[in-house]
């Protein structure tokens, strides 16, 4: 019987299927591209205000709550009013254009509209308050933003790295006093870990219970 | 209803037939059930109704609507995640932490008398509202009209504008304007001026009227208020000489007799009532003391469900029993009485006898003031005045004698009306037909109106004005036994609306205009300095303010003021419908003042003659609600009816004039008539019918308007409660009701237990008596390990009156949508914590019991084990979580779920449309969308709370600290609910109760929500067979 296929067409078809995967990879990243999260991982985005996380905590030492009062003892953190902001500004730079946002919002115009980095899906209730009792760091998931001129996402916010810790905590937690250390390092942190995860009374087959984060 | 298909029509003969002959308790839902036809088991059977008439497809159909479902299925998943801000206060409020609520107390009104609540409010929206504990009339508790009142809120309905003849206006315009009006009628000391309002016990609103009055002394105020307690007033005044105010003290009662009254049910003091009522109906009390219910009622009403014994008789025979009843105590002399139900007389003047000074007679508002008269009599001849009623000088104001609604119309007909001022009154809807208020209305120069809506008296007025809400504005209000509230604003008005005070300053043309202001003033002497007022404010109320107690002597002359009830100055219909006894031969010396009328009355009603009987809508009250998609859409209680009113028939009226279950009918009445669906009720009186006022709003808003037919049509100002002399006709039309009775059939099965006294005191333990299973029998499933919690919840069926409060605070809760009538109809509503009602006995007055139903939370849960998704699995505390982002929508936990308890989002329910419903939701609970099955979860944001509160503090949850919705806003604290594996927690010990039992204990599902059977004290004297 004679070849149904011309010589040639193998190499062709072999053209074709590398031509299809092409397609499909590029179709899957653009797809994902359109399909991400407004902020990435390690993207800062414009803001209203560049404010400069490396300059007000790295240079001038402003602590994490003195901004964001709430941590400890809310689900929300607290994005600090514009009147916090004044407390500096209303002597220091109050002439420099980048702050004229802060000052117009803070003599009655309208008020700033940061764009938010850190979101979760509607149905997952994540609290602050509860993982800073229990010795989870700000660097745990904020990263070193002492460092960050302009502040980016460091966490990847995904069901799987939420799991990670809450399967593990002990990887992450740390001594009480620690927690609003940016730069503190566990000597050893499994040994710790097991020890604290005992202080702090945390009931590890709770962690993953579906009931501690979606409600 | 079940959806029959025309020529199926339920019998109610052939139900008679079935049911004689029957013995035992049987309890049934419904009287289809209960003559159980093949129409019925042919709608039984499929467990969503209907479902292939909402297809309504072929096969080729079907799988062409399926294969482009699938291909478009990727469509919707194609968008990126919105870029959310985050904008930061300018200045932080006071004292809050972003992001966690906080409670402020102020106070709502039911007919003008407070309710204290406290609102909870997250970052400046308030979402949820609870009783305040230390509120007389709340004691944390609330009415299903409290929670519904957050929606009422934020209704995009409401009124935004000021409008001058239909177009938008301002408030200058009409101060403008107004100062004009003022001006022309200041010059005749005010005559033709017209306020017309509700009852009203706010104490700067009265402040108010009175130096109103005193500026221009021929202005006039009217008060109107559809349902209101004019009689009572009228009996306290027949008996005093003096309009006192009553306090019921339940909790002190053994023996309580209800003449047509409805006292759980009372717009100032229900949520009381039922509290104190509730503390004397435990059998396990020491002494085994349980206080005995009889009530007399022609319409079933929640305290004739929670009654020992009830007694339909229509309302004209109610008020012939009374005066036997007086006659046996000893207040009127007259012949001896001749009524046929002598045996309940005698039991219980007997009852009455033997409990001096610990036994109660009530009468309803809708009984003739007479017989309010005579039961203050009867009371203190008892030795209960003082005791269990206690008296104060009035805790409402009224206006002087004869300005009502009627003697506004005349003086409008007499043309010396020249300003009408309407404060949140719908007079245009609401009055009375005979006094054709709308064309009254229109011979006004000039009406203002002030209404939460553009409602039908806002469209027949000059100016209408927004008017604030509650929860928006600073106010002042009574409660029933005077304890003043500061109502406090939650929120700035949302739109630009004001309140009542704030218009009556305006029309005095006074200084102060804005109503803190107003009422900061007129609390400026017993709240003098500002940790005072602050500390009123916080604590929701003034301390001691409430009204004396003082001691209250009947009249002497009393016995000859009754003899003939007209010269007592009995209202109109009291004395017209004294002789309408059916059966009871009228009193001859007891002649009615309307001569004239009333022969023809009391011969038709011996002949068989009807009565019609106008009560408040049990969700929507006389309108007032009726845009709430709530409370239309809470099944009432006792007929279990939404979205729609219904003319209620006893089962023998149906059986006689062969009318079924949504059948249509003409109602005729003094030569008005009106046209509406029939619905069959058990317990009806035999002669009566009654039909709900609120209903067939013509303007009211995208819920209300249209809905159910308008009972004000037939209302008279002579007969405002009952007229005699209806006929009914049937038409051949029918109309599908939106009922609810037969929905999540419990298919017969044992899962309601009740008992008497009696049975109880022989075995504490009868409601499991007949188990034939042990406690906890084997199962091939493994027991979770324990957690560090085990949460349960018991439902005391004891305590339960039914009023439903759980189900609407649960729905404000749990962000739970309402489906509308349509979906109703096929089953479809959302409601997370369902009231089962079921009769017992014979279908004419049958005993009535309510039965709440959340999720069983079972231990070995038949529906985790067929979810294909693991969307429903177990927690380490033993909750039944749903996870509506792992939920496919395959419903197959529904079906293997035996108490159907679990709800499934059939469309996008969940209404994203409006700006203001979004910020009613509790941002705390996840909104479901279409596809996706939900249902209750012991309040898990609530837990979870706690949970994170006490794990900071390295603690235990306190018993007591988490409270679920539905048991917060329990008026009886019937729900219980807690930690189980805490033996000295609440909800432990009443689970230790020897009247615990589980429902459907025999599929060892294990529940973790139990109940508490439900005990009867029934008098053995009338304890028939």
């Amino acid at each position: 019987m004679a070849q149904l296929f011309h010589r040639r067409f193998g190499f062709l078809f072999r053209l074709g299927l590398i031509g299809a995967a092409l397609a499909a990879t590029t179709g899957v990243l653009l797809w994902r591209a359109s399909m991400a999260y407004p902020a990435g991982v390690n993207d800062p985005i414009e803001q209203p205000v560049p404010f400069s996380h490396k300059h007000h905590v790295g240079d001038d030492g402003i602590r994490c709550r003195y901004c964001h009062s709430s941590v400890e003892k809310s689900a929300f953190a607290g994005i600090p009013p514009i009147s916090t902001c004044m407390t500096c500004h209303s002597q220091l730079y109050t002439d420099q254009p980048v702050l004229a946002p802060v000052v117009e919002a803070f003599r009655g115009g309208a008020s700033l509209r940061w764009k938010r980095l850190n979101k979760l899906p509607d149905f997952v209730y994540f609290n602050h308050s509860i993982h800073v009792a229990k010795g989870i760091g700000c660097a745990s998931c904020h990263g070193q933003i002492d460092t960050m001129p302009l502040t980016a996402r460091t966490a990847p916010l995904t069901m799987q790295w939420c799991l990670d810790c809450h399967r593990h905590p002990e990887q992450n937690l740390r001594p009480a006093d620690r927690v609003f250390d940016l730069h503190w390092k566990a000597a050893n942190q499994s040994a710790l870990g097991a020890r604290l995860l005992k202080a702090y009374h945390i009931d590890t087959a709770r962690l993953t219970d579906c009931s501690v984060c979606h409600r | 209803m079940p959806p029959l298909k025309s020529g199926q029509s339920f019998d109610p003969a052939a139900a008679r037939a079935e049911l004689s002959g029957q013995s035992g308790p049987v309890l049934w839902r419904s009287l289809e059930e209960l003559a159980d036809n093949e129409a019925f088991r042919q709608w039984l059977r499929q467990e969503q109704p209907r479902l292939a008439e909402v297809l309504g497809l072929d096969r080729r159909q079907f799988l062409r609507t399926l294969g482009a479902a699938l291909a478009l299925a990727g469509v919707t998943a194609c968008g990126r995640p919105p870029q959310n801000e985050i904008i930061p206060y300018v200045h932080a409020p006071v004292g809050q932490v972003d992001g966690l609520p906080r409670f402020f107390a102020t106070a709502l009104t039911r007919n003008g008398y407070a309710h204290g609540v406290l609102v909870e409010n997250h970052m400046g929206r308030p979402t949820k509202i609870e009783g305040n504990p230390r509120h007389p009339a709340s004691l944390g508790a609330t009415d299903i009209f409290a929670q519904a009142a957050i929606l009422q809120l934020w209704d995009p309905d409401r009124s935004q504008t000021v409008r001058h003849r239909g177009v938008i206006s301002s408030w200058d315009d009409f101060a403008a304007a107004l100062l004009d009006l003022t001006a022309q009628s200041g010059r005749n000391g005010g005559a033709g001026m017209h306020v017309l309002t509700g009852e009203v016990t706010s104490p700067t609103l009265t402040a108010q009227l009175d130096a109103l009055l005193q500026k221009f002394p021929a202005a006039r105020w009217h008060l109107h208020e559809p349902l209101d307690s004019g009689n009572s007033r009228a009996g306290a005044r027949m008996a005093f000489g003096a309009p006192l105010s009553t306090r019921l003290h339940l909790d002190r009662a053994r023996v309580i007799l209800s003449l047509d009254d409805d006292f759980l049910c009372d717009p100032a003091a229900g949520v009381r009532h039922a509290r104190d009522f509730a503390a004397t109906r435990a059998p396990e009390k020491a002494g085994g003391g349980m206080s005995r219910l009889y009530v007399l009622e022609s319409t079933p009403s929640i305290t004739g469900a929670v009654a020992d014994h009830r007694l339909p008789l229509e309302s004209a025979r109610i008020e012939a029993f009374s005066r036997a009843l007086a006659r046996r105590l000893g207040v009127l002399e007259d012949q001896a009485d001749s009524i046929n139900e002598s045996a309940w007389l005698d039991a219980i003047v007997s009852d009455l006898q033997a409990n001096h000074g610990h036994s109660l007679i009530t009468v309803g508002r809708s009984q003739p003031a007479w017989m309010h008269a005579a039961a203050h009599a009867m009371n203190a001849a008892l030795g209960n005045s003082g005791a269990v009623i206690e008296y104060s000088d009035p805790v409402e104001r009224v206006p002087e004698e004869g300005a009502s609604l009627a003697q506004l119309v005349n003086a409008i007909r007499a043309g010396s009306v020249d300003l009408l001022v309407m404060l949140d009154v719908n007079p245009a809807y609401d009055a009375p037909a005979d006094l054709e208020f709308r064309a009254a209305l229109k011979q006004v120069p000039h009406v203002v109106h002030l209404g939460l809506y553009v409602d039908e008296s806002a469209e027949l007025s000059e100016w209408h004005l927004p008017q604030a809400h509650a929860l928006e504005t600073w106010s002042d209000a009574r409660a029933f036994d005077g304890t003043v509230t500061i109502g406090q604003p939650l929120i700035a008005p949302l739109y630009d609306g004001r309140s009542a005070c704030e218009v009556m300053a305006l029309l005095m043309g006074a200084e102060v205009q804005k109503g803190h202001d107003l009422v900061r003033r007129q609390w400026r002497a017993k709240l003098a300095d500002e940790p005072a007022w602050v500390a009123a404010l916080q604590a929701g109320l003034i301390a001691d303010s409430a009204i004396a107690v003082r001691s209250a002597s009947v009249r002497p002359d009393l016995k000859s003021l009754l003899a003939p009830p007209k010269s007592g100055g009995a209202p109109p219909q009291g004395g017209g419908a004294l002789s309408q006894g059916g059966g009871a031969p009228p009193e001859s010396s007891g002649a009615p003042p309307q001569k004239g009328r009333a022969p023809s009355q009391s011969s038709s009603a011996s002949q068989g003659g009807l009565e019609l009987l106008f009560r408040g809508d049990p969700t929507i009250e006389d309108g007032r609600w009726s845009n709430n998609a709530w409370l239309q859409e809470l099944p009432k209680p006792l007929t279990q009816l939404t979205w729609d009113n219904a003319v209620l028939i006893s089962p023998s009226l149906a059986a006689e004039r062969h009318l079924s279950n949504g059948e249509l009918v003409e109602l005729r009445l003094q030569g008005r008539s009106l046209r509406g669906p029939v619905w069959i009720t058990p317990g009806q009186a035999a002669r009566s019918v009654t039909i709900h006022l609120g209903y067939g709003r013509r303007r009211s808003g995208q819920v209300g308007t249209g809905q159910g037919f308008d009972a004000y049509a037939l209302r008279s100002s002579s007969g405002p409660w009952r007229s005699a002399g209806l006929q009914i006709l049937a038409t051949g039309e029918r109309y599908e009701l939106a009922g609810t009775q037969q929905h999540f059939q419990m298919e017969g099965r044992d899962v309601l237990r009740v008992g008497t006294l009696a049975d109880f005191q022989t075995n504490p333990r009868f409601a499991t008596a007949h188990d034939r299973y042990p406690d906890k029998p084997p199962s091939l499933y493994p027991d979770y390990p324990p957690g560090e919690y085990a949460w349960g919840l018991s439902i005391d069926l004891n305590a339960c009156i039914g009023c439903k409060a759980c189900t609407i605070a649960c729905q404000a809760e749990n962000n739970i949508p309402t489906v509308g009538r349509d979906q109703v109809r096929r089953g479809r509503e959302m409601h997370w914590i369902r009231v089962d009602r079921y009769y017992e006995g014979h279908q004419d007055n049958p005993h009535t019991y309510s039965q709440p139903v959340p999720c069983m939370m079972c231990e070995h849960a038949p529906c985790e084990l067929v979810c294909p998704v693991d969307a429903t699995v177990h927690d380490s505390e033993g909750l039944n979580v749903q996870i509506y982002n792992r939920c496919v929508g395959t419903r197959f936990c529904s079906n293997n779920c035996p108490y159907k308890v679990r709800r499934f989002n059939f469309l996008q329910y969940v209404q994203s449309s409006s700006d203001t419903l979004l910020a009613q939701r509790n941002p705390e609970v996840t909104v479901r969308r279409r596809g996706v099955m939900e249902k209750c979860t012991y309040c898990i944001q609530r837990i979870e709370a706690a949970h994170i509160e006490a794990d900071k503090q390295d603690r235990r949850i306190g018993d007591g600290e988490v409270l679920t919705a539905c048991q917060a806003v329990c008026p009886t604290q019937a729900i219980v609910f807690g930690d189980l594996s805490d033996g000295r927690s609440q909800v432990a010990q009443a689970k230790a109760s020897a009247r615990h039992y589980v429902m459907l204990g025999e599929l060892n599902t294990r529940p973790r929500t139990s109940y508490l059977a439900r005990v009867r004290n029934p008098n053995p004297s009338l304890e028939q067979g």
